[in-house]
């Protein structure tokens, strides 16, 4: 009787199978099964971004890049590159970066795929050259310490300048 | 501190018989000996004091003081001790005696180091192992003067298989249905049998170490860490901020330890069930390959609710985790795993059960033990040739020092055996997860503020599905100096040759795919774009 037993063993997966049913699902045509937490694409913000790259030195596979012209410093997301590890959105300053479950991502148009965010320089108010600071960085660090007033404006060369000629005229009353 | 511990002295009275350097750091022995004495260290820790070889890594810290290192890496699993042998090399004369003669298992990490180092190792037979055939003899990608982004012109050259006119040659791969990645087996028959069996990897060798330690941030090489391999990466990025964490000397909170364990073993449940699905599909048994991964899919869910992601899962960072686990999820977790064990258990019993899978298991594909231990087998392979080691017990990383388990060891050393190593693991695996989950400390999940400190040493072992990983970390100024990983696949391909020789050739897929083998997370290190002819590789042959 137990050799009987032994020997239909393998065919209680009949049982198994039965119970389960079938568990593949019509994707494209039902909801794909994701869990709430689950990462996905991520979006920024171009109203709130500042331009000021900490999510590009966070970034480890370079999804997110800068790229500086003459006056403009544009933030560039590149989808294909992206590892979806949210980084990006620890390390944001204003929270401009959002993450989604968005994961359906193939396209036809390689534009699809990238995203832009164009910032625009700002301009040395004591030697006119532009510096690496967008606009929205200068407002940003402003509003949270307006006594950087004097030289939030100025390029790092004339920043420096004007911080040793004020050491300088306190310790030895030195002025030009 | 911990110098009156008794397991230590040993270790003190190497000091006096061969006058070497000795230095201990919490868990860890600092050897530093001169090469003349170096086999005879190696030869009294391996054979006498019974550590095991782990690898060795070569470091050029040239810019540091002038000389090349090689430290080789042994684990005293008995005493739950890392013993570090370091060898310096004079920068124009890197020249070191090989310890393969002693150590067996050493003889893939000492021509990688040759090959990416430029260390010359006396005693032994030289051969390129990692590198192709084309690439330049006096460039060593991994010494600190060539960039990272370096790509000499090499020109592809067709690989051929060779005939011999005694046996017959059966090529498995590079590409082939039963090998999932680019990996050549070429097996000599004689009618039905395996006579001999040549080994040729490192196709997809990718630069990681190098990239790490030039282009990468701290906090970002845990990403390229997690990885190095599609199944087991979260090994690596935890074997690697827990290296990191050890040599900077970081207290990390406990939630974060915790967490780290139940997703580690998350991990491996979905890894051995991965394995065991293949294997059925392998002998044939397509209904238990289903059913296997259809269970296993509960893991994926559950992996993507903890993390974020079913794969890579991106929470480790050094300092601690980025997710934390809330009551709901907890119980959610605890529900599915109930689930998952009831069905599983019913389940395996029933394709254990089934005839064509018994007996293509049993007795093939042999391991004995001393081959297992001459050539540092890790994992379910050695576990399931008698010898009783697991990371997880012997050197407690984690949480696990908070968790009770078993570790599964057979003495056959067949197919079947490490095939229940793993369907006992499972079960573990299942209890751990509980156990953590219900241990789980309150407490925040991340280090506010830390510091690395430069050139620290840190060494960790991480016991991976498939044997454990080794990352070896020396510190720098805002990323590694030197970043070594060893996955234990690397170990355990050679221990092939002895499997598959003797064997019907019908058996050697399924002895093949019983290592687990993870050929991507062997290969690692350079980009190589035009694949070219190479040398042979010879399996490390153990007497046979």
């Amino acid at each position: 009787m137990s050799f009987i037993k032994r020997a239909l063993k393998p065919v209680e997966v009949i049982i198994v199978a039965a119970k389960v049913g079938r568990v593949t699902i019509k994707y494209p045509f039902e909801e794909p099964l994701i869990s709430p937490d689950f990462r996905g694409k991520i979006e920024i913000d171009p109203t709130k971004c500042i331009g000021c790259g900490a999510c590009v030195n966070a970034c480890p596979p370079n999804a997110l890049e800068m790229i500086e012209s003459e006056d403009k410093k544009t933030l560039r997301y590149f989808v294909g590159r992206c590892i979806f590890c949210w980084r990006c959105i620890d390390v944001c300053p204003v929270g401009a970066i959002k993450g989604t479950r968005e994961f359906e991502l193939a396209t036809n148009d390689v534009l699809d795929l990238f995203d832009f965010i164009i910032h625009s320089k700002t301009r040395c108010n004591t030697c006119g050259k532009m510096t690496s600071e967008t606009t929205r960085m200068q407002k940003f660090i402003l509003e949270r310490a307006p006594i950087a007033e004097v030289y939030s404006s100025k390029c790092p060369e004339c920043r420096r300048n004007s911080l040793i000629r004020a050491v300088a005229m306190r310790k030895v009353g030195l002025y030009e | 501190m911990s110098s009156t511990k008794p397991e230590l002295e040993k270790y003190y009275k190497l000091r006096e018989e061969y006058g070497v350097s000795i230095y201990v750091d919490r868990d860890t022995v600092y050897i530093t000996t001169p090469r003349e004495k170096l086999v005879d260290i190696a030869s009294k820790l391996f054979n006498e004091y019974q550590c095991t070889f782990r690898t060795c890594v070569g470091t050029d810290e040239r810019p540091i003081n002038g000389f090349f290192s090689l430290t080789h890496i042994f684990t005293d699993d008995r005493s739950c001790l890392y013993v570090l042998v370091k060898t310096y090399l004079e920068s124009d004369d890197p020249r070191v005696p090989s310890i393969v003669s002693v150590v067996p298992g050493a003889d893939w990490c000492e021509m990688e180091a040759r090959d990416l180092l430029g260390i010359e190792f006396t005693g032994r037979q030289q051969y390129r192992l990692v590198l192709p055939p084309e690439w330049p003899n006096n460039v060593y990608p991994l010494r600190k003067e060539v960039p990272y982004n370096y790509r000499p012109p090499v020109r592809g050259v067709s690989e051929r298989v060779t005939t011999t006119v005694e046996t017959g040659v059966v090529p498995i791969g590079p590409y082939h249905p039963a090998l999932h990645e680019p990996e050549y087996f070429e097996l000599y028959v004689e009618g039905e049998r395996v006579v001999d069996v040549n080994y040729r990897g490192f196709h997809v060798h990718r630069g990681i170490e190098k990239l790490g330690e030039s282009r990468m941030t701290y906090q970002q090489v845990n990403f390229l860490a997690e990885r190095i391999c599609g199944i087991c990466g979260f090994e690596h990025s935890t074997c690697y901020a827990l290296a990191v964490e050890k040599a900077a000397k970081l207290e990390v909170p406990e939630r974060a330890q915790f967490i780290r364990s139940i997703v580690l073993e998350v991990e491996r449940l979905h890894s051995h069930l991965l394995l065991l699905g293949v294997a059925f599909h392998l002998l044939g048994y397509d209904t238990g390959f289903m059913h296997t991964w259809r269970i296993r899919e509960k893991i994926m869910y559950i992996a993507e609710l903890l993390t974020g992601s079913r794969k890579t899962y991106g929470i480790n960072l050094i300092g601690g985790v980025r997710k934390d686990i809330n009551e709901e999820k907890k119980l959610k977790v605890l529900e599915t795993i109930r689930e998952l064990e009831r069905e599983f258990k019913s389940f395996i019993e029933t394709a254990l059960s089934v005839p064509q899978v018994k007996r293509r298991l049993t007795g093939t594909g042999v391991l004995p033990k001393e081959y297992a231990v001459k050539l540092s087998v890790e994992g379910p392979v050695a576990r399931a040739s008698g010898i009783n080691r697991d990371a997880r017990r012997d050197l407690p990383y984690a949480a696990y020092k908070y968790a009770s388990f078993k570790v599964p060891v057979y003495t056959e050393g067949d197919n079947m055996s490490r095939i229940l190593v793993r369907v006992d693991e499972i079960f573990e695996s299942i209890s751990i997860i509980e156990q953590l989950l219900d241990k789980i400390p309150k407490g925040p999940i991340m280090l506010d503020r830390y510091e690395i400190p430069e050139g620290r040493v840190g060494v960790q072992v991480v016991e991976a599905p498939r044997g454990g990983d080794v990352h070896f970390v020396i510190t720098g100024r805002g990323k590694p100096y030197r970043w070594r990983v060893r996955a234990p696949t690397y170990s355990n391909i050679p221990a092939l040759k002895v499997m598959l020789k003797d064997q019907p050739l019908a058996d050697a897929p399924i002895t093949i795919a019983s290592i687990d083998p993870c050929f991507s997370c062997t290969d690692r290190i350079l980009v190589i774009r035009s694949d070219g002819r190479r040398e042979w590789i010879r399996l490390a042959g153990v007497g046979i």
